[in-house]
């Protein structure tokens, strides 16, 4: 297939089939494409390096896509609330993996450091005789209440963020599914600004991280005292992680808007 | 002339470019370029959605052509189009002759 006729397919596929009037937007684009094409070759370029060069000046076709959308699409407020939902709903997907992996770092960390230090409760915490019971329950080898409650947390920090990052996995899928259908994504490709994920899930995760590693580190730092720190650790560095992914995307797309 | 202050006139200038006659897109960009001397040289897939909001508007109207076995979009100014034109050429002058004065300038 020619660059151009693979140059119509990609706007055809970013087009989405739900922009009103695709077909002449697509014959548009394959007349002005050949035209081009023949005036390189005309200038004495082959007719693949002519063709490579006409979509070259042609532009991205996610980028000439969402530009065409953005006029001919549907009605603007629903565009709106949907392409709002479906960033809201990414950013919790990509929260609820962060979670889950943040269990996978308590576990390492409690591998590493000792249970203790990701789930034991603050100094001074007591326990009723009957809660004892339920400890041992869980946990029949532990040698005290203490450490039958530091294992039974331990096992909830892990398994309860391991299961948020199973539903995160099975809330991306549905995301990347309904985007794939383009059924929530209406035509009108620019309802919202370009970042606007970006930037709030840059803002999200950078406050919990800064929330998560002060609840962790301050305790440490001022009290010399890390039992029980690992819980928010662990889950200050996954946001820090994820808030830095989400600040390298938008300062890409800033960097693309300001070409 | 950066794309950004570019974008704020591309509409006028499109107008002006389709009023000397019938073009379509592709011709628009060219005559674009070369009446600017190469100072307007766009990446080409961006003056579409311009010219099809202009239509929208009702400033530019559009008729397909078969040239070659191929359907071509060819767009005409509408008089609403050479009114708006004629504004913004109005808005130009003064804004470039307010310009000139300021800065010591020929407009």
């Amino acid at each position: 297939m020619s660059a151009i006729d693979d140059y119509l397919d990609d706007l055809a596929d970013e087009l989405g089939g739900r922009v009103r009037g695709v077909r002449g937007i697509l014959d548009e684009t394959a007349d002005h494409l050949r035209e081009s094409a023949g005036a390189g070759v005309a200038e004495g370029l082959s007719t693949e390096d002519a063709e490579r060069r006409a979509v070259e000046r042609f532009g991205s076709p996610k980028l000439v896509a969402r530009r065409l959308a953005a006029g001919h699409g549907s009605f603007a407020p629903i565009a709106v609330l949907t392409q709002l939902a479906l960033a809201l709903v990414l950013i919790a997907g990509i929260g609820l993996v962060g979670i889950g992996a943040s269990g996978a770092v308590a576990r390492g960390m409690g591998s590493v450091f000792g249970k203790a230090f990701v789930s034991a409760d603050t100094n001074g915490v007591t326990y009723t005789a009957a809660r004892c019971a339920d400890f041992r329950e869980y946990h029949p080898e532990a040698r005290s209440c203490e450490a039958a409650a530091i294992a039974h947390h331990f096992d909830e920090v892990v398994n309860y963020r391991l299961a948020a990052g199973i539903l995160g996995v099975a809330v991306l899928f549905g995301w990347w599914f309904v985007r794939r259908r383009g059924w929530g994504w209406p035509a009108a490709a620019d309802a919202i600004p370009h970042g606007f994920g970006a930037t709030v899930g840059a803002a999200l995760f950078g406050v919990a991280a800064i929330g998560l590693l002060g609840q962790s580190l301050g305790p440490m730092v001022i009290g010399g005292d890390s039992l029980g720190t690992g819980q928010y650790l662990s889950g200050g560095v996954v946001a820090a992680l994820i808030a830095t992914g989400f600040g390298l995307n938008l300062l890409r797309i800033l960097r693309v808007r300001a070409a | 002339m950066n794309r950004q202050q570019l974008k704020g006139h591309l509409d006028v200038l499109l107008l002006a470019v389709v009023a000397d006659g019938p073009a379509h897109g592709y011709a628009v960009i060219a005559q674009l370029r070369d009446r600017s001397e190469g100072a307007f040289d766009l990446p080409e897939g961006t003056v579409y959605p311009a010219l099809h909001r202009l239509e929208r508007m009702g400033l530019l109207r559009s008729d397909w052509a078969d040239v070659g076995g191929r359907r071509r979009r060819v767009y005409r100014i509408t008089s609403k189009g050479s009114t708006a034109l004629a504004a913004g050429e109005t808005e130009w002058r003064a804004f470039a002759t307010g310009m000139g004065a300021v800065l010591g300038a020929p407009a």
